[in-house]
């Protein structure tokens, strides 16, 4: 049941109906059985992985609750998260990895030494990395005393289980989503405002956009090697803006069907490509809840940036290794691409510890520039670009699709203007061109001031246009043949 | 909380409103796009009775591409309607020919069976809510209320009944502006090189079910019914099956057991049947793997579709 799709669109209202007519106190009990209900959908025995974990967490938090001694508290919190995260693990790399070792047993060996290993032969179930993260989250939050009290079973279910997160996030914290659940859920009709709000703007983002690039750049990176350099850059740049497009519309909507509840969940976008650097992409503006995580969970108690600049590099690199191999998935396979990708963006973060002194130091003495316009466009652009050589590597169906990829496009640098002048430009290029203009144009004004807040002061005259605007761009321009959001794979 | 619901109920109506406004447009423009969809065929046809009628899936289609319709009907100095659609099976096929008959009256119906179109829901139950076909077919309440029937006693899913009264496959059309037209009438006139890969290919899309016998005596039954109701109407039916090369047809999964299953219904029904499957084996008559190009479909209507189309008596059977 995807959040485009007919189903979705019929569950939600008799789930807000019986949501409005129960008691307050009572209401995350019927948002469990909707959400059990929802993930079920998909498929039954997924269930049994999400009980299965619930379970889990839910003891470990009891026990730990209950046991004062650091020791035994300690161990309940590695055994915990081993189980959890070790699924995980296993759910998406164990039979990659056993057919990597057969394979480089026979290469190194000979056929005669080949080894047969058993597989696991089970898909990861939908949104399992997703939800184990928010488990981790409960158990090291249960462990560091920073949840009072024990949880309800059922809240602590409904924590995972909540439908509107559990494929592909935001990763809430238990910090901020079941103190909600205790106060008892209430919607208002501000809440409801903004809920409905948030959900069209994510289906535009998703359905118009993210889903009119995907054929364009699914056709191009399928055959790389046979591509136009013109056809790889205008993919890359397509690519870029689609990924941008599908996760944030999902969270959006995810955002926003949560706030029709009463329940108001963490931020996870924040107009990334208008960051000003790197750091500030994967800090404060590209999936905010994951990007917390690792700095919550791996990061600080690695060490940070506490302990001297040769364990902060270190631990960078760590941060985002975790993050490639957290992201390789189903989607675009379990590959070394991924590998890569975590690696490359890891080494933009020591390029940008390295230089901030630098950097401060053109900020003292040149401040009229360093607070121009102009460089900050020019810091934008280059950020972007940065970020999009990523994703070549998070695209790209192998390493050698991803080199060959950037290989054509920076040996054809120079000649891309003559290029493009002759390039067919055809209607789909020239839609999927002005939708990115829009979008752009959308999140600068939303920069300055949020485009909601905008909303909610205009008169009602242009906020019903916009509404039907966008209600008609999704009616006309959006692609609805049920085309998965790509974080779902993961 | 009155006001809020007040101004709900108000933007409900203008958006109610503004719906209606781009229905109706894209219903207008569906008229003057639309050409190969066999409801648009059936709502533009300028007479109300016909010599023959073809039905089948995309086999039978190329007989309608570019003027070759034109040219059969200038040859036989017949009247055909060509009624066929991509990917249609005996249930589709049913449906359209009950919807044509609603107002017209066809002479003859030629049937040109698939085997792959008897083995899957894909190419039947699940055809009725393709987009494809849904928005390019006119609305009319007659196809709606039909399409109601047909999800409540043929299994056809409701969303297809939804989506055709909604017209949203028509309003969300992508193609709004160009002419409808298959994929398969733009290579129309090209030869095609024979590709191992490709039949493959296409016999693992044809066959999503493979071939599970309950399907086939399910679906030999629409056709049945098929045959009973133009019986009904007055018209003769034949059936054949169209030329396929013999790189594709030796792929084709049980062919034979579907051969004689054919042969036993159709003989029972004491329907007319021709194989015409091995008639032209040579790769230059085809623009893909398994379809005839104009000069394959010139020779087969010279050497064998003409004279089916018009016997002794001239092609007008049962005047």
């Amino acid at each position: 049941m995807l959040f485009t799709s007919l189903e979705f669109f019929v569950f939600l209202p008799p789930a807000l109906i019986l949501f409005a007519l129960l008691p307050a106190g009572r209401r995350w009990i019927w948002l469990l059985l909707a959400s059990y209900a929802f993930y079920g959908a998909f498929r039954p025995f997924n269930l049994v992985y999400l009980g299965a974990v619930t379970l889990i967490i839910w003891g470990c938090g009891v026990a730990l609750e209950r046991t004062s001694r650091e020791r035994s508290r300690r161990l309940l919190l590695v055994a915990g998260l081993v189980v959890v995260i070790g699924s995980l693990f296993a759910f998406k790399f164990y039979d990659f990895i056993a057919g990597e070792l057969e394979r480089l047993v026979g290469e190194t060996f000979g056929s005669e030494y080949a080894i047969a290993l058993p597989r696991l032969a089970v898909s990861t179930p939908v949104g399992y990395s997703f939800y184990a993260f928010s488990a981790v989250s409960y158990l090291i939050d249960t462990f560091s005393r920073r949840l009072p009290g024990q949880q309800s079973t059922g809240q602590v279910a409904l924590y995972l289980a909540w439908f509107p997160k559990i494929l592909a996030g935001p990763i809430d914290r238990a910090t901020n989503f079941l103190p909600q659940l205790s106060a008892g859920l209430r919607a208002d009709p501000e809440r409801l405002v903004l809920g409905l709000q948030l959900i069209g703007w994510g289906l535009v983002k998703k359905v118009v956009i993210a889903d009119n690039l995907a054929p364009m750049v699914d056709k191009i990176f399928g055959i790389a090697a046979f591509a136009s350099p013109i056809d790889l850059l205008i993919s890359v740049y397509f690519f870029a803006f689609q990924i941008y497009c599908d996760f944030s519309g999902y969270t959006d909507i995810a955002i926003g069907v949560s706030l029709l509840f009463g329940l108001q969940l963490m931020e996870n976008f924040r107009r990334p490509y208008l960051a000003r650097s790197t750091a500030e992409f994967w800090g404060e503006r590209w999936h905010i809840s994951l990007g917390r995580w690792f700095r919550d969970y791996l990061y600080i108690p690695l060490g940070g940036s506490r302990a001297g600049p040769v364990r902060q590099y270190l631990n960078l690199m760590l941060v985002f290794i975790a993050s490639g191999l957290w992201h390789a998935g189903l989607g675009y396979g379990v590959g070394w691409t991924f590998l890569v990708w975590g690696a490359l963006n890891g080494a933009y973060q020591w390029a940008g510890v390295a230089t901030r002194p630098f950097w401060s130091r053109v900020g003292e003495r040149l401040p009229r520039v360093s607070g121009s316009l102009p460089l900050a466009a020019l810091r934008v652009l280059l950020t972007f670009h940065l970020i999009a050589i990523t994703w070549v590597f998070f695209r790209a169906r192998s390493l050698g699709d991803a080199w060959l990829i950037l290989k054509k496009i920076a040996l054809n640098l120079v000649e891309i203007p003559s290029l493009l002048s002759r390039f067919p430009f055809t209607t789909e290029h020239y839609t999927a061109f002005a939708l990115i203009a829009f979008l752009i144009g959308v999140e600068i004004v939303d920069e300055r001031r949020s485009i909601f807040q905008r909303l909610a002061a205009a008169p009602v005259a242009v906020r019903w246009a916009l509404w039907y605007l966008a209600i008609l761009a999704l009616l006309i321009l959006g692609r609805w043949q049920a085309r998965e959001f790509i974080y779902m794979q993961f | 909380m009155q006001r809020l619901v007040k101004s709900a109920l108000l933007f409900v109506v203008i958006g109610l409103a503004l719906y209606a406004g781009i229905y109706y447009a894209a219903e207008r423009l569906m008229f003057h796009t639309g050409r190969s969809n066999p409801f648009f065929k059936i709502a533009t046809a300028q007479e109300s009775a016909v010599d023959w009628v073809i039905l089948g899936a995309s086999h039978a289609m190329p007989l309608d591409f570019a003027d070759f319709n034109a040219q059969m009907e200038r040859e036989t100095r017949l009247r055909i309607l060509n009624l066929a659609a991509p990917g249609a099976g005996p249930l589709y096929n049913r449906f359209v020919f009950e919807h044509f008959l609603r107002a017209h009256r066809a002479r003859n119906v030629l049937y040109v069976v698939d085997s792959f179109a008897f083995y899957s829901r894909t190419w039947n139950e699940e055809r009725f809510a393709d987009a494809k076909l849904l928005r390019r077919t006119s609305f009319e309440p007659a196809i709606a209320r039909r399409l109601c029937d047909y999800a409540r006693d043929e299994g056809v899913d409701p969303r297809a009944v939804l989506d055709y009264v909604a017209g949203f496959s028509k309003i969300n059309n992508r193609e709004r502006f160009e002419r409808d037209a298959w994929e398969g009438e733009r290579q129309f006139e090209r030869v095609y090189p024979p590709s191992a890969s490709a039949v493959k290919k296409r016999i693992a899309y044809l066959y999503p079910d493979k071939t599970a016998a309950a399907a086939l005596s399910h679906y030999l039954e629409a056709l049945s019914t098929l045959i009973a109701t133009a019986r009904q109407a007055g018209a003769n039916v034949v059936v054949i099956k169209m030329p396929t090369p013999s790189q594709y047809r030796s792929q084709l999964p049980d062919e034979a057991a579907f051969d004689q299953a054919m042969v036993r219904l159709l003989a029972a029904a004491d329907v007319r049947f021709h194989d015409f499957s091995k008639a032209i084996d040579e790769p230059r008559f085809y623009f893909d793997t398994d379809h005839l190009n104009r000069a394959g479909l010139t020779e087969f209507l010279a050497r064998y579709l003409k004279p089916v189309l018009v016997p002794a008596n001239g092609g007008r059977l049962r005047q």
